[in-house]
């Protein structure tokens, strides 16, 4: 089999090419193809630039020869497909948390807009609520046992604190906005989750106040309002690691007793149980796929399909890492990436077609990896123990204190 | 055909009877037809030779005798009837008178006798007295009884000697003639019969025609024939199952089946032919037989005993001074090598008559026991232990590691809510790690060399005792909720308000933490006469023990009350070392481990209910089972025992995977876990499951060896702890690390 009929897709204008089917070496690689391609490109186009070309044969990346691929995946005949590489444009702010009890505010170049300090322990987690305008509303969860709801105009880059959250009886340590920007949930260590409201109100939740008055009151005026919990959804028998919303009523749950829980958010309900046999770290969820990924403390990032009703299963075990898996998340506009970060220092980027090996790792961290998140706009971010946060275009790589 | 014969033989016989009495000539003649030609020869050579000695009285032969003769011409040269004629004329002669009588008879006669000798081919029979010498009838009248029982008489002899010499010489037939004395008659002799006579005097086969020399076929020759004897094709039946044996064999079987033949009896022994000798012997003695046993072998010849061994087998100077120093009994052989040139120059052997008596000493003292030797597989004997991969979870890659430290970690202790771990460091700090980050949330100085590190394991406070030198200190790390917080907060201030310690025993003495101490978390401190080497709680968390290892004195272990800061020393004696101590998890038992043994207490009754003898030389930790009723103990001297409460005071099970002293010991709270840490820097991990069930043993599997510590001046793992809820372990170590195990 030297020779290989092949035909060429693409969804990009600017690189279609001729759909018939060329001859092509069964030796050849993405590099021999990208090659074939270029020259096609330059003899129609004349002001045709060289660029690397991507192959999906049957949804599966070309990364080895053709003919090995075939061998592999038992295909007898190829189809390649360009894809594209996409370079990913700008962003908006970025906002952390971190050990230092502080969030901080940072712009895509890497300069700190805004420290929102008002944590008395460790931010153990952050999340956006919405922008209007100039101003913008912001959460942050701590060890404290609080999540605060901050106001942040960014033309004074002013902020300040609306509510304080208070319910739980255990270090926050995750949140997570509802799709519409009105709701928000926590977990925490007490094995509780928790729902708030996100708008933000002038008026202070009634609380029942046991003893010690003079001392709530000063934290309450130090830190914005009171708010108390909506709702509270109890089953799981170990600490909350991560959160997430899955569509405006369904709350997805991770958590140390080796399970993922959907819940209900308008009964308040569990819906499904996902049992797995480790701890878990984190999750995402991608509402372009459907599917549940899962970071725990082995080295798999566990693929899952939280819809199906014959108990959990695993899709597709991601195996590359070498330590626990930190933070695992989900392209918000690629049906397939993702990309996790683990403890061995690495920021993989995935695509679940190529499940056997990552297609990239983003080795920029000396120490352990503990967040992973993309922005709208397609960038990756991942923070890490070594008090530094990366962000990382697609393929070029930029460093920020 | 019966009847043409008698026909015939009635034509015959009045025929002869004309010329003579012929009652049994015709008889003769039909029975010597039936006689075969070997027989009449025999028969001629007997007559014959009877012949000479009547020849004599042959002589006075009576008319009838020419009658006789002619009869015998008559019939021709036919041999047969010439022979049974002559033997007639006897009989015919005894009795004229007779004659007419017999006459009538003849017909009859004949037929009888013709019935009667049909199938027989016996000798002459008309006499039936048998082969007896005559001479016994020589007094009577006659010489015998015929086949119907009468009497044969003499033929009457009227010839004198000079008849005789008249016949001799007249008679040409008198030559031969002769003389049959059992019949008492005269038989001459044909040519033939004379021929064969003179045949058979020269020594000649009685046959003429028989060719004695005739040339000899070699049928059977030492040369190997390539064609076989006969050329005749096999036979088809040769081929094919012989149906008249098939028929045989079929009607024996229908035979047997109907029950009518009877296969071969077993022969009974019922009437005693054989019996046992034995049987009324005693079973003993008999039992002894049975348990023989062989001589001892002698060994075999090797090549020390040859006349001329290879070099090597020959003693050097020193192998043979060796051998003169050394003891007879223990040397390896009993004589030296020596090498000759040949066999003949071997001298005799000056050892045999010692080696002759030491044989007979070995035969005669060999132990007289059977030795049972047991053929078992070595593989059936090994236990059948599940496989590792069955019983996971167990801890089994290094995840975290917990750096900071900057001495030995000699302790560390898990919060019950297994989010904190706090270490106690020989550089006086004792630090709070955050579990899932390795962050270390908290370090706390308290200067000095921090021994051991103990969180309260009660959920609703969050204190953590912390033994160093001779001071037990209370922490109050606030890393929980604000409510365990304040919970804890007013157990160590309870006893505040009331009346001021009570120093029960004046050697301990409780003080309270100030200025810089407090802002630090530091609560409590309680001071001890001596060093404290371990602090222990209780499940309720409101007991505390700690040790001070002393071995001159009963102050040995306090039991301090946190609530009501009060100390006591449960034990009036000194019984050894104490190493370590532990709390019961559920009853009010309290465990205490001298340097050899663990002494159970019961705290309520205050008495000693059980002694476990450890059999180890060092006791170095001790851990109780979550349930209760095991125990595990690792000693200094590389040894991990596993004690079943139940079962007995000596261990269940010895563990000796560790190629150092094992340094301490930890049980899982949930899994069926157990841990031992060691100073060649591994973590072993076992799996034990302890079943409800009384008659069920632990179950024991080791399961995985975590290595993670770097050896640090001779120490490796230092301390061993699980996490309350997962299947992890934590291990301190001499290289100022923690690592977590999941």
């Amino acid at each position: 089999m030297s020779q290989i009929q092949a035909r060429f897709f693409t969804e990009d204008k600017r690189y279609v090419v001729d759909d018939v089917p060329f001859s092509i070496p069964a030796a050849s690689e993405v590099q021999d193809l990208s090659n074939v391609i270029n020259k096609l490109l330059e003899a129609k186009n004349a002001s045709h630039s060289k660029v690397d070309f991507d192959f999906l044969v049957r949804g599966q990346f070309l990364r080895t020869s053709l003919s090995t691929h075939m061998a592999t995946e038992g295909i007898s005949t190829v189809w390649p497909a360009i894809v594209l590489k996409l370079v990913w444009i700008y962003c908006i702010k970025i906002l952390t948390g971190s050990y230092d009890k502080t969030a901080r505010i940072w712009s895509t170049e890497g300069k700190p807009a805004m420290t929102v300090a008002g944590h008395t322990d460790v931010v153990k987690d952050v999340a956006w609520v919405k922008r209007e305008g100039l101003t913008s509303l912001l959460l942050t969860a701590s060890l404290d046992q609080t999540v605060l709801l901050w106001e942040w105009n960014s033309e004074r880059n002013k902020v300040k604190a609306r509510h304080c959250c208070r319910g739980h009886a255990g270090s926050v340590d995750t949140i997570s906005v509802d799709p519409t920007g009105t709701k928000f949930c926590s977990g925490s260590w007490d094995k509780m989750l928790k729902i708030w409201s996100a708008v933000p109100t002038d008026e202070q939740d009634e609380i029942e106040e046991p003893a010690d008055r003079p001392r709530k009151k000063q934290k309450t005026q130090q830190l914005g309002l009171t708010r108390t919990p909506l709702m509270t959804l109890s089953g799981h028998s170990e600490a909350v690691s991560s959160v997430l919303w899955c569509d405006s009523e369904e709350v997805c749950s991770a958590s140390w007793d080796h399970t993922i829980r959907i819940w209900d958010v308008d009964t308040g309900g569990m819906k499904t149980t996902l049992t797995g046999s480790k701890v878990f770290n984190c999750i995402s969820y991608s509402p372009l796929c459907r599917r549940l990924a899962s970071g725990s403390t082995d080295r798999h990032i566990r693929l899952w399909d939280p819809r199906t009703k014959d108990g959990s299963l695993v899709l597709l075990s991601l195996t590359s890492h070498t330590g626990w898996v930190t933070a695992v998340k989900w392209a918000p506009s690629h049906a397939h990436q993702l990309v996790s970060g683990s403890l061995d220092n690495l920021v993989k980027l995935w695509d679940t077609r190529s499940c056997k090996a990552p297609l990239y790792d983003l080795a920029a961290h000396e120490d352990k990896v503990f967040c992973v998140d993309w922005t709208e706009s397609g960038l990756m971010l991942s923070g890490g123990a070594d008090n530094k946060l990366y962000t990382y275009r697609y393929s070029a790589q930029q460093a920020e204190a | 055909m019966r009847g043409e014969t008698s026909s015939s033989n009635l034509k015959k016989s009045r025929r002869f009877s004309l010329q003579a009495p012929l009652t049994t000539i015709t008889w003769m003649t039909e029975n010597l037809h039936r006689h075969t030609v070997t027989e009449r020869a025999l028969q001629q050579i007997f007559n014959f030779n009877r012949k000479p000695a009547d020849e004599d009285k042959d002589d006075d032969l009576s008319d009838s005798e020419d009658s006789v003769y002619s009869g015998l011409e008559d019939s021709g040269s036919d041999s047969e009837e010439e022979e049974g004629s002559d033997e007639e004329e006897g009989s015919d002669d005894d009795d004229d008178k007779m004659k007419e009588k017999k006459e009538g008879e003849v017909s009859e006669e004949k037929k009888k006798d013709e019935y009667e000798h049909d199938s027989s081919d016996e000798e002459d029979i008309r006499n039936t007295v048998g082969n007896i010498p005559m001479e016994w009838y020589k007094d009577f009248p006659h010489i015998g009884y015929n086949l119907d029982g009468k009497k044969i008489y003499k033929p009457i002899r009227n010839k004198d000697e000079l008849d005789d010499f008249l016949d001799k010489m007249e008679n040409p037939e008198y030559w031969r003639t002769v003389h049959d004395k059992q019949t008492g008659s005269d038989i001459v002799l044909s040519d033939d019969q004379v021929e064969l006579v003179n045949r058979l005097q020269r020594g000649q086969f009685g046959d003429v025609n028989f060719n004695e020399y005739e040339p000899m076929v070699e049928f059977f020759s030492s040369d190997v024939m390539i064609h076989p004897v006969t050329n005749r094709p096999a036979d088809k039946r040769s081929f094919i199952p012989s149906l008249t044996e098939k028929e045989k064999v079929s009607k024996l079987v229908h035979a047997i089946k109907m029950g009518w033949i009877k296969p071969r009896r077993v022969e009974d022994d019922g009437r005693g032919r054989y019996y046992n000798l034995w049987a009324s012997e005693d079973s003993s003695i008999l039992a002894r037989h049975k348990m023989h046993l062989p001589a001892p072998k002698i060994p075999l010849p090797g090549h020390h005993e040859s006349y001329n061994p290879p070099p090597e087998y020959l003693f050097t100077d020193e192998e043979r001074a060796l051998w003169e120093q050394q003891d007879p009994a223990d040397r390896k052989l009993p004589f030296v090598p020596r090498k000759y040139s040949s066999l003949r120059q071997v001298p005799a052997f000056s050892q045999f008559i010692h080696e002759r008596f030491e044989r007979c000493l070995d035969l005669y003292l060999c132990p007289r026991q059977r030795k049972m030797r047991v053929n078992v597989n070595p593989e059936d004997l090994i236990p059948q232990l599940p496989k590792p991969k069955d019983l996971q979870p167990f801890p089994t890659t290094r995840s975290l590691v917990y750096r900071g430290h900057s001495g030995l970690v000699r302790s560390i202790s898990v919060s019950p809510s297994g989010q904190w771990l706090a270490s106690g460091s020989d550089d006086g700090s004792v630090r709070f790690w955050e579990v899932c980050s390795s962050r270390c949330m908290k370090t706390v100085q308290v200067g000095g060399a921090v021994k051991s590190v103990a969180w309260n394991p009660n959920p609703s406070v969050c204190l953590l005792a912390v033994a160093l030198d001779s001071v037990v200190l209370i922490l109050s790390p606030s890393l929980a909720d604000k409510q365990v917080i304040l919970s804890s907060e007013r157990l160590l201030s309870a006893q505040q308000e009331g009346e001021e310690p009570a120093e029960g025993n004046g050697s301990v003495v409780w003080s309270e933490a100030e200025g810089e101490e407090l802002n630090q978390g530091l609560r409590l401190k309680i001071q001890h006469p001596k060093a404290v080497h371990q602090v222990v709680w209780h499940a309720k968390g409101d007991y505390l023990a700690s040790v001070m290892p002393d071995n001159t004195s009963h102050l040995q272990v306090y039991i301090h009350q946190l609530s009501r800061r009060r100390s006591q020393n449960p034990f009036s004696r000194n019984k050894g070392l104490v190493q370590c101590v532990s709390f019961h998890p559920i009853r009010p038992y309290f465990f205490v481990a001298t340097q050899r043994s663990i002494r159970i207490y019961n705290l309520v009754k205050q008495e000693m209910t059980k002694k476990l003898q450890t059999n180890s030389k060092w006791i170095s930790s001790m851990a109780v089972h979550p349930g209760g009723d095991h125990v595990i103990c690792g000693s200094y001297d590389c040894k991990l025992s596993w004690f079943d409460l139940d079962l007995s005071t000596k261990p269940y099970k010895m563990l000796r995977h560790h190629k150092k002293a094992v340094r301490g010991v930890a049980y899982h709270r949930l899994y069926p876990l157990f841990a031992s840490a060691s100073d060649d820097g591994s973590v072993i991990v076992c799996h034990g499951t302890v079943y409800n069930d009384l008659l069920q043993n632990p179950l024991i599997v080791p399961v995985k060896v975590l290595r993670g510590h770097v050896m640090t001046h001779d120490l490796g793992v230092l301390d061993v702890t699980f996490h309350p809820t997962q299947p992890w372990v934590f291990s301190s170590g001499a290289d100022a690390t923690i690592c977590l195990f999941t």
